[in-house]
């Protein structure tokens, strides 16, 4: 999927759990869940499951383990849509 | 070093559903699933290891400078308060606190006392929070260690990882907030 098609999809799953409004209307490639919208860790883990129910995959602990900004969830899903 | 991590019991409910699909296979090990479907509090259980891998994580991220996101990766082992969090090589204590209103745990590399102090902060605005938390931890080690609040530094590296420079030195500290919550550890 093209950047173009992937980050709004990306924006509605992280708009719940965002704690700065700012950031998220800034939102770029290089956001950080954690350092730029202040996403709670513990929020974190739903993010991963809203994507895996909104693009029917399913992510292991090594994807998980670097889905802290929008670039790498992005590759991510990318990735495991490929497979 | 120090890691702690502090659970906003009403903050945990409301914008947290550990009863959701997969949600505890995410972040726990097979063993810590039987602890939490065992526990008479599944919810305070599941916040309670919570706790103890994020502490760990600050400890360990101190010790090892990285960002990662592996929660299940931090084993955790219980007993009474006190705690056993394994990570690969790494291996460190945890003590947990709870009140009606929080879970707070600390953790470190060997046998300790809890020092983290709780504040209430009232403002929901993120970088409110970290203000207040940031001036409260500066005043603590101002008197602490009786140098001028002007003499001190807070710090944040690149990773996101917080000391406190005194002068030239720097001394590691940790912070955590959640909801209406605040905890800091030097």
């Amino acid at each position: 999927m093209t950047k173009d098609e992937l980050i709004p999809k990306l924006k509605t799953i992280i708009a719940p759990y965002i704690q700065d409004e700012e950031a998220f209307k800034n939102l770029t490639e290089e956001t950080d869940f954690v350092n730029d919208l202040k996403i709670n860790s513990a929020n974190l883990v739903d993010i991963i499951l809203d994507i895996e129910d909104e693009f029917d995959i399913r992510l292991e602990n090594e994807d998980m383990e670097k889905m802290l900004d929008v670039k790498s969830a992005m590759d991510i899903i990318n990735a495991k849509l490929e497979r | 070093m120090v890691g702690n991590d502090i659970v906003d019991l009403v903050e945990a409910k409301s914008a947290s559903n550990w009863q959701r699909p997969r949600f505890l296979e995410k972040l726990f090990t097979k063993a810590e699933q039987e602890l939490i479907y065992n526990s008479e509090n599944k919810f305070l259980m599941v916040w309670r290891l919570w706790s103890m891998k994020e502490a760990s994580y600050k400890l360990y991220t101190q010790q090892n400078p990285s960002r990662f996101y592996n929660p299940k990766g931090f084993e955790c082992h219980i007993e009474n308060e006190n705690g056993t969090v394994r990570y690969n090589n790494f291996k460190c204590q945890t003590k947990t606190k709870y009140t009606s209103n929080y879970i707070l745990s600390e953790a470190r590399i060997s046998d300790f006392k809890m020092t983290s102090k709780v504040i209430g902060l009232k403002s929901d605005i993120t970088n409110i929070q970290s203000e207040i938390m940031k001036q409260t931890l500066l005043n603590e080690i101002s008197t602490l260690f009786q140098v001028s609040i002007l003499d001190l530094k807070f710090k944040k590296s690149e990773l996101g990882i917080p000391s406190v420079i005194i002068n030239s030195e720097e001394i590691p500290v940790s912070l955590s907030y959640h909801g209406s919550f605040g905890a800091y550890v030097i």
